[in-house]
């Protein structure tokens, strides 16, 4: 039954992408059920995806991501001009670009939005460090100066969460951000917080032309609003999917799956969604010992965490490759230290090797997610089958984000993210995000891959990135989950994405 | 009466400075960022250190406590960190849903337990009675938010009388945010009339003993006279008591139902300041909260005087 059901929710996304293309009619206003209310409406000042959601319809960037997961135009006119040594970077702009208040965007719009970026956000500070000048070359050209070559720089120009927003310049000192102008197809009406946002048509947008292609290409406005109802409680998040309520209820959990299936609302599922990881304190304590790092990820079964955690198969895949077959960062090489049930025996060696002397591996985890605390339970059962000592450090969300920063308090701590379109974005590709991952080998492997701008080729590198993360354990993949949403069979136009987003979708029933 | 009351005032500035202190101290000693959870799960530390300071949490404990007082005393309880508005204006936005539920819980629960308690007091050791006892008992162990989910199960999902979540969206009429209130008054309204119910079966059984009940039915008064005049205004001071004490409990105690039921008043937002570690708003909204506390409080023991000249304090 549940084989069936979810059959059928995946032809339904198929058909959707099909039938695209007809009978969209303008009108109708949507409620979306998102989980909680978003700590800012600055998508430059946070990394929470909540924000990226929602402010991605209000704000865009210079690039954005297609269908593949490839850098596209947004913003910018065309994809930019790298000069032979890769560090200068020519971006052409779209002309006669309107915000919502009226004004045209011009380069010096951009240049401001682009100075604060790497003055606030996480990721513009990231790009900051190799970027030694931003410029208004023309009224519809910006240039950017590296000190290196850093081929993730459109990448990171593209993502929707501390995301290079072009606001208007006047606006561009604001920390935090008190006018929400954007350039988007849909601007802010009204916040009540915990109670609604209301986004309603921007009647002066001029979308790409063409056919919409993943996040880029065509930005159809059909919705007259889209509102964006917090929704914080997952059990009631089923309740209000199974009723009807609201057009597209995001992240239920997968289990709800059955429930969901028999109610008013249809089940989307995107598959995969993303990756749970361990990460390792690499930094202090026992995993600073890269043969007990080795040892646990000898140990692991990710067979069984997954199976604890999600429940069903049908819910998830046990995969080695850190990208999955959808991804051109998908590969295979080197991935030969993944047990899918795990190798006890070659664990208790590499322990014994390291001189373990019974000091508790101390798991620093949340019940925020169920499923982090599922797969704490099972990795503990295995761990301790394998010689360690495991002390469960079981705290709550809030406390757990103070906590990884202080490398005395943990060794391993759990944490999940959708597969990111560009794999510097991983946290442990920074030397300073926790887990302090930063040896030789990683910056070779690294900087040649941050310095290729070929794409095909930086597909290659990729493979020896992942090769050294299986050799020194900074972080452990426990495998590919799938995400479960809701949606209204009067809904249509709504591609199944890590981040939902409602420019292209419509209403066929008023 | 005057001198009791003025008594009755200092006692409750005492309390208020007992709680500014703890909910201070409370909230500085419980671990967690607000920096962390406001920058997200990619933040760096260097970043998380930047919000900090800016934020003015980096400044020394005692200097925070003394802007923190040194504000309250002003009638400035601060800027909310994630809201960026004052604390009293966010509060005040989310007093009308907490306001209402508190005011139609009450009403509930004091419908079904006056009768119902009067009743088995009067009827005592009767089918009636044993059954009104168990099914407070019962009522007064389920969790509210149990209660709520299946309500919200029954209701809205299955039947579809009410919506699930939310307060309305934009433009939505009085009535239309009233009826959001339907199941979770119904919710907190079930489980507070439990305690209500007993008060007033014991309160009853005590008076319904004294002289003066046997009095007013040897002069042939009417049952219902003997119950209602004679017996039930006697036994009213401490139904009042628990009455008062409910309504508090209720602004505070919809803290869980607001929640399931997606409801913006005070009770959620207190959840979400704590999730996201914003002191102020921590700290404002429990100070209001305990403000509420000890202002029922006040007015019930003035009430006790008015009802009872005996009672001094």
């Amino acid at each position: 039954m549940k084989k069936m059901a979810l059959l059928a929710a995946t032809s339904v996304i198929a058909f959707l992408s099909v039938n695209a293309a007809q009978a969209q009619t303008k009108g109708g206003v949507i409620d979306v059920a998102t989980i909680g209310e978003p700590p800012t409406l600055d998508p430059m000042a946070s990394t929470a995806d909540l924000v990226g959601i929602i402010t991605q319809h209000i704000f865009e960037t210079l690039y954005t991501f297609d269908a593949k997961w490839g850098a596209t135009p947004l913003l910018a006119a065309g994809l930019p001009a790298i000069s032979e040594d890769g560090k200068t970077y020519t971006i052409p702009l779209r002309t006669g670009i309107k915000f919502h208040d009226g004004s045209v965007m011009t380069a010096a719009d951009v240049v401001a939005s682009l100075e604060r970026w790497t003055r606030i956000a996480t990721r513009g500070k990231q790009a900051g460090e190799v970027i030694t000048g931003i410029t208004a070359t023309d009224d519809a050209t910006v240039t950017i100066t590296l000190s290196k070559p850093y081929a993730p720089l459109v990448a990171l120009l593209s993502l929707n969460n501390a995301a290079a927003i072009v606001i208007p310049a006047a606006n561009a000192a604001q920390d935090p951000l008190e006018s929400f102008i954007g350039t988007g197809p849909y601007k802010l009406q009204e916040r009540v917080p915990d109670q609604y946002i209301q986004l309603v048509r921007f009647d002066d947008y001029q979308s790409l032309g063409g056919e919409p292609n993943g996040y880029g290409g065509a930005r159809n406005q059909y919705l007259d609003e889209i509102r964006f109802v917090p929704v914080p409680d997952p059990s009631t998040r089923i309740g209000v999917a199974v009723s009807g309520q609201y057009d597209y209820v995001d992240q239920l959990p997968v289990e709800s799956f059955e429930q969901v299936s028999g109610g008013a609302t249809e089940p989307v599922v995107l598959a995969p969604f993303g990756w749970p990881v361990f990460m390792m304190n690499t930094k202090e304590g026992l995993n600073a010992d890269v043969r007990v790092r080795k040892a646990i990820q000898a140990a692991l079964a990710p067979e069984d965490m997954m199976l604890a955690a999600f429940g069903s198969p049908d819910f998830f895949s046990v995969e080695a490759a850190w990208y999955p077959e959808s991804f051109v960062w998908h590969s295979n090489e080197g991935t030969d230290a993944y047990k899918p049930t795990g190798d006890t025996e070659a664990a208790k060696a590499l322990l014994a090797e390291a001189g373990y002397d019974g000091t508790p591996l101390r798991i620093l985890t949340s019940r925020q997610y169920e499923f982090h605390y599922k797969m704490a339970l099972v990795a503990q059962a295995y761990l301790e089958a394998a010689g360690f000592k495991v002390q469960m450090d079981v705290v709550e969300w809030a406390t757990l984000t103070k906590n990884r920063a202080d490398p005395a308090l943990w060794d391993i701590y759990i944490t999940h993210s959708p597969f990111l379109p560009e794999p510097s974005l991983m946290g442990l590709m920074s030397d300073t995000s926790p887990g302090w991952w930063a040896t030789d080998a990683k910056h070779a492997a690294v900087e040649a891959f941050n310095a290729e701008s070929d794409p095909a080729r930086r597909a290659q590198l990729f493979v020896d990135v992942q090769k050294v993360i299986y050799d020194e354990v900074p972080g452990y993949k426990v495998g590919n989950f799938n995400a479960l949403a809701a949606q209204s069979p009067d809904l249509d136009g709504v591609t199944p994405a890590p981040w939902p987003y409602f420019w292209n979708a419509y209403v066929t029933a008023q | 009466m005057v001198r009791s009351a003025l008594n009755r005032i200092l006692g409750m500035l005492v309390v208020m400075a007992l709680v500014v202190t703890i909910v201070f101290v409370i909230v500085r000693v419980t671990p967690g960022d607000p920096a962390a959870v406001m920058l997200g799960p990619d933040a760096t530390p260097a970043d998380i250190e930047s919000l900090r300071e800016r934020l003015g949490l980096n400044a020394s404990i005692p200097e925070q406590f003394a802007v923190y007082v040194g504000g309250i005393m002003r009638g400035d309880f601060g800027q909310s960190i994630f809201l960026n508005m004052p604390v009293t204006e966010a509060l005040l936005q989310r007093t009308e849903p907490t306001f209402f539920l508190t005011i139609f819980s009450l009403l509930i629960a004091t419908l079904i337990a006056l009768p119902v308690g009067i009743l088995s007091a009067y009827w005592r050791g009767s089918i009636f009675d044993q059954a009104a006892t168990t099914l407070a008992m019962f009522a007064a162990s389920i969790p509210s938010f149990w209660l709520g989910l299946v309500l919200m199960q029954v209701f809205a999902v299955q039947l579809g009388w009410f919506d699930a979540s939310g307060y309305g969206g934009p433009g939505a009429s009085f009535a239309e945010r009233m009826r959001h209130l339907v199941l979770p008054a119904v919710t907190l309204g079930l489980i507070s009339s439990a305690l209500i119910t007993r008060f007033t079966r014991a309160s009853m059984l005590d008076v319904l003993n004294d002289d003066y009940v046997r009095t007013a039915r040897s002069k042939g008064m009417s049952e219902p006279r003997v119950v209602v005049r004679h017996a039930l205004k006697n036994a009213l001071i401490p139904i009042l008591t628990v009455i008062g004490l409910t309504a508090a409990l209720l602004i505070s105690g919809a803290i869980v139902t607001e929640t399931v039921y997606g409801l913006p008043g005070v009770g959620s937002l207190i959840v979400s300041a704590v999730l996201r570690r914003d002191y102020p708003l921590i700290q404002g909204a429990l100070l209001v909260v305990a403000g509420l506390y000890v202002l029922v409080n006040f007015i019930i023991d003035m009430l006790y005087l008015a009802i009872d000249p005996r009672v001094r304090y």
